[in-house]
């Protein structure tokens, strides 16, 4: 059986009196695409944001290769950040810092890198993102599909094991939606375990392993994307392809 | 004795001269150090008051930092919420008073100038914090940097870049403001020039030249500044490297051009 890089069990979040992960479980192993779908509000974002500890579960298990990052003391948090990386709709881009300097601050604060072996290798992943010839371009002077493209040799920089994707491709106009999931496309065939919530059933379809639908915080469906996406078998699911065409 | 406007204002200043230079030198003591001091004060209030208090954290830091966002309010809501004339008379008289501290003047003006600004400084500094948008922290954070580490990185220097108009603003104010503190009879330039006119009762003349002094000083000050800001904002124009092997090939991306656009999308 395959390496189980994360595993989520029994997750609940709540915002208030609202609860939001009303109790999910499923795991991505090494080297999985795993597509999360489901419409807005449904959950998606913050799944991602408590695997990544942007917030704080309130109850449930999230395990690194079956450690749980909540309590288990051998886990530094910097560390468990430089491991499980993140793309945000919105790009989230340093606004004070160049293309290059975007993806070098992290190894430097955080990895402790050097600064020649932290621009070395933010090269290397601009160049693999095909942003090389911008590394002096400040976030305000980069077209959308640039920026999203500059996050992600951001987040690669860090030579992460993971990299979790929120709509990456929503925020972008139609025309640069492609050099995007290109990208990622890439990176799904060089072995990059990514968990990627996205409304492009295409990209789902084509790249991914595994596809999980959320509806009102559960997991309502999920396997193969042939038969998540082709055969779907819940009615809420049905519908909401339907409304993706 | 000189008879004319100018003669008289040519007299006072051969006389005050010296005077005026020495109060001059001392109103820009006062202001400049503190609006430094000040701002230093207000970057530590506002880097505090951006802490959190979040639920898992043990009930003695919890408490410690209720406590500070408390103090905090009460010193922004009372230093903003008096006149810096009456702040002065307070501390200058009541630590002479009641702690027994004869604090020298010039000390005490400058106290007195960098508590005050620190509380407007906290709020325009927060203000730059806020502006800075919250999905920054967030990627800062996923990246595993520390909260010291993305103030320090990447928020602050865009938040302080944001408000340097106002931080100038501070400045000038200071400078005018400073005046007031002639109540504690430090040596700055209003004190100067009362004693300098009551000696021959030309307060017109005296006070003409002095309101020179503050304009020339305030005008340069805002030139310098604006100078500043067009420098942190680095180069209108970037470069674009074509080609690896062929350094000729670049595009040159002018931002003048680049806000145009921008501008006539906006209008739209
Ligand atoms: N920080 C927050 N505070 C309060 N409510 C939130 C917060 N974040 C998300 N929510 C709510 O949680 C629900 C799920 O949001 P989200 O996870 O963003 O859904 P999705 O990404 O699937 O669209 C929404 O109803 C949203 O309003
Ligand atoms: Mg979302």
């Amino acid at each position: 059986m395959a390496e189980q890089v994360i595993r989520v069990e029994g997750l609940k979040k709540s915002f208030g009196d609202h609860q939001v992960l009303r109790g999910i479980d499923f795991a991505a192993n090494k080297g999985e695409v795993v597509c999360i779908i489901g419409s807005s509000g449904s959950g998606k974002s913050t799944l991602l944001r408590c695997i990544n500890l942007l917030e704080t579960p309130d109850e449930g298990k999230i395990l690194y290769h079956g450690r749980d990052i909540l309590t288990d003391e051998r886990i530094s948090m910097p560390q468990y950040h430089a491991k499980v990386g993140m793309v945000f709709q919105q790009f989230n881009l340093f606004g004070n810092m160049t293309a290059l300097e975007n993806c070098m601050t992290g190894q430097m604060k955080v990895l402790r890198r050097s600064r020649a072996q932290s621009m070395e290798n933010a090269m290397k992943y601009l160049r693999k993102v095909g942003m090389e010839a911008y590394v002096g371009a400040k976030p305000r002077q980069l077209s959308g599909g640039q920026k999203q493209r500059v996050a992600i040799a951001r987040a690669l920089s860090m030579d992460p094991e993971v990299i979790l994707f929120d709509e990456p491709t929503s925020a972008l106009d139609p025309e640069m939606v492609g050099e995007v999931l290109s990208v990622m496309q890439n990176l799904a065939q060089e072995g990059l375990t990514m968990l990627v919530v996205t409304h492009e059933m295409g990209f789902a379809r084509a790249v991914a392993d595994h596809v999980v639908f959320m509806d009102q915080g559960v997991i309502a469906e999920e396997g193969a994307p042939d038969d998540v996406l082709g055969a779907p078998r819940h009615e809420r699911l049905r519908s909401f392809l339907r409304s993706m065409l | 004795m000189p008879t004319t406007f100018f003669g008289w204002v040519g007299f006072l200043l051969e006389q005050y001269g010296g005077l005026f230079l020495s109060g001059t030198g001392m109103t820009l003591l006062i202001a400049l150090s503190g609006t430094a001091f000040g701002f230093l004060i207000g970057l530590l209030v506002a880097i505090v008051r951006t802490l959190d208090v979040p639920r898992g954290m043990g009930p003695i830091k919890r408490a410690l930092r209720k406590a500070a966002h408390a103090l905090i309010a009460v010193y922004i809501q009372i230093f903003r919420g008096t006149p810096m004339i009456v702040q002065a008379m307070v501390i200058y008289y009541g630590s002479m008073q009641y702690l027994g501290i004869d604090m020298d003047r010039t000390v005490a003006a400058i106290l007195i100038i960098s508590i005050n600004t620190g509380a407007y400084m906290a709020e325009i500094i927060r203000g730059g914090i806020v502006s800075v948008d919250r999905g920054q922290f967030e990627a800062a954070h996923a990246i595993g940097m520390t909260h010291w580490q993305t103030m320090t990185t990447v928020v602050l220097p865009q938040a302080i870049r944001n408000i340097l108009p106002s931080v100038g603003n501070e400045l000038i104010v200071n400078i005018k403001d400073s005046s007031v503190l002639n109540v504690i009879s430090v040596s700055e330039l209003f004190f100067q020039a009362k004693s300098a006119a009551g000696t021959y009762y030309k307060y017109f003349e005296v006070f003409f030249i002095i309101a020179c002094i503050y304009l020339a000083l305030t005008v340069t000050v805002s030139r310098v500044l604006r100078y500043v800001e067009k420098r942190m904002d680095g180069p209108d124009n970037y470069v674009i490297c074509g080609s690896q092997s062929d350094s000729r090939a670049e595009i040159v991306v002018n931002r003048e051009q680049e806000e145009e656009v921008d501008r006539q999308w906006q209008s739209r």
